[in-house]
């Protein structure tokens, strides 16, 4: 009993980790209506890690860290400073788009890359029952000073994500963006090493969205996501770990099924006060 | 010659595609529901998926029918949903709709062999081995569902370029929606078995944001998005066959060309 604990432990600690920090950006996410941002951002690491393998490094290398990295921050810093002058062709457009091609371009290189479909499948299911101390340690010491960088400059970031833009010039608008886009492009990418794809993408979206079905006061949504999105961790990755199930999966439907608990546990709360 | 003959059911396909995406595409820009029809092609590839796992023959009519189930379902749901903020409620609930399918298809096909290689094709489809049946039945139902639309076009048009303005004249936009959601579900179903999720995807957004940046009639943007598609369609497969890369992604590549070329163009027809 206490080896399973000890063994789950490193998990239990990065999803404590991942959780806080990515919830936290899917409030800003969710409010900002920008919700399929980090699918895009991480597909583009994963297309920018192949690339990377094909021109010789080899993965998990701090060399392929580093590029895919690269390639992520320049796509996002494109993004975080576009603007469309067309009504249909929203932001979220650009990020369907980049994400479609990332995923072509990538699906293009699977056959030329050595164990691209394998390579293609962890980015889905991730790795998380397999991580170490010293991956948490890494994860830890990458996040810890953006959530510095974020607390420095939290008024201006809820502020623009309200939309309330008033006061700011356009220029400061696109560099407050751009610092935004940037760190969460870095988060994503390592998020997306340990977790894979789908589980970084429900982490920002799931507890953040439970968070706002109860309330609209920014410093409680942040606190209830982090609170959520931990307790599903904890029980997807136990869950998974007793009937063999794929970890990062597992967590994906078990947040799922509370998102939907909490939708339905609100909706009556809502009736209610109507009546 | 023979290469010719060869590539004309993947160009068919690419063509039937094209044709009915481009003008969904439309909607789905209109009304900003970017991602709804990858979920809805995740939903329908669980549906597979389910059936398979219940060992139902591949390609045979069980499995539609499971899709089916599954995508009238997801239609019903995408409809009927409603809360405090709707255009930010209904992304999420669309994402983590997509983020739930992939995952439980990924549980699925764990408990299979292959694991890898089926996420791929579930991905990228075939079609470069697409048949004629295959593409006939599709061309079916494609005009079937492009006649309802014809038929009803008012009601549809409306309900995606101004919901407010049609839900105050009494329209029954619940059900408008949901004969929406449903024609889409159908259509994405069928393309999901020929060409995949990102071929559908693909189709989806980027002929309809080409022609978005030409013209704002829905008949012009529809023969556009036919024309480019036919276009993109030859180049991909020439590609595809040439360098032996998978078809999908290569009309998908020279699509997101087109409409790099479609921005620079509009950018430099300004000055």
């Amino acid at each position: 009993m206490w080896e399973t604990i000890l063994f789950l432990l490193p998990p239990f600690t990065v999803c404590l980790l991942l959780a806080g920090l990515l919830s936290y950006f899917g409030n800003h996410i969710l409010s900002r209506e920008v919700i399929f941002v980090d699918i895009a951002v991480a597909q583009v690491a994963s297309l920018g890690t192949m690339i990377g393998i094909m021109m010789g490094m080899t993965e998990g290398t701090l060399g392929s860290y580093l590029f895919s990295l690269a390639f992520t921050v320049i796509i996002v810093s494109i993004f975080a400073v576009s603007k469309f002058k067309n009504k249909e062709l929203s932001q979220e457009v650009t990020i369907g788009i980049i994400y479609c091609m990332a995923l072509a371009i990538a699906m293009l290189l699977v056959d030329s890359v050595t164990g691209g479909s394998n390579f293609i499948q962890k980015t889905f299911s991730g790795a998380i029952l397999w991580v170490t101390w010293t991956d948490v340690l890494i994860t830890a010491l990458i996040f810890a000073p953006l959530f510095v960088i974020h607390m420095f400059f939290q008024k201006s970031f809820i502020r623009i994500s309200d939309g309330d833009v008033d006061g700011y010039k356009e220029s400061t608008i696109k560099l407050y963006n751009l610092i935004f886009y940037i760190t969460f492009g870095i988060a994503v990418v390592q998020s997306v090493k340990i977790g894979g794809i789908f589980v970084v993408f429900m982490y920002l979206i799931g507890p953040a969205a439970m968070a706002l079905f109860i309330t609209d006061v920014w410093k409680l949504r942040f606190f209830m996501s982090w609170l959520m999105g931990f307790i599903g961790s904890v029980l997807g990755i136990s869950v998974s770990y007793n009937y063999n199930l794929p970890n990062g999966p597992t967590i994906v439907c078990m947040l799922g099924v509370m998102l939907f608990i909490t939708s339905l546990a609100t909706r009556k709360r809502e009736v209610a006060t109507n009546e | 010659m023979e290469a010719l003959v060869f590539m004309l059911p993947p160009f068919a396909a690419c063509l039937t595609l094209i044709g009915i995406h481009g003008y969904f595409g439309i909607h789905v820009l209109k009304r900003g529901i970017i991602f709804i029809d990858i979920a809805m092609a995740q939903i329908a590839a669980l549906g597979v998926t389910v059936a398979f796992l219940f060992n139902i023959n591949h390609t045979g009519h069980q499995t539609y029918f499971f899709s089916l189930i599954f995508v009238v379902l997801a239609a019903y749901l995408f409809s009927t949903l409603k809360c405090k903020r709707p255009r930010i409620c209904i992304e999420a609930i669309i994402g983590i709709s997509y983020a739930v399918a992939s995952t439980a298809a990924v549980i699925l096909i764990d408990q299979a062999a292959g694991a890898p290689e089926h996420i791929k094709e579930m991905l990228i489809g075939s079609i470069l081995w697409v048949q004629w049946p295959a593409i006939v039945k599709s061309v079916i139902v494609y005009a079937l569902i492009g006649l309802v639309h014809y038929f009803f076009r008012d009601k549809f048009i409306a309900l995606s370029e101004n919901f407010d303005a049609v839900k105050k004249s009494g329209l029954n936009v619940r059900l408008w929606d949901f004969l929406f959601y449903l024609t889409l579900g159908i259509v994405v179903m069928h393309s999901v078995r020929i060409g995949g999720i990102l071929i559908v995807f693909a189709f989806l957004i980027i002929p309809s944001s080409i022609s978005a940046l030409f013209s704002s009639s829905w008949k012009n943007r529809i023969i556009f998005g036919w024309v480019s598609g036919a276009i993109v369609s030859i180049l991909g497969l020439i590609l595809s066959w040439k360098y032996d890369v998978p078809s999908g992604p290569a009309v998908v590549l020279f699509l997101g060309l087109f409409l790099i070329g479609a921005v620079l163009i509009k950018r430099f027809s300004y000055r």
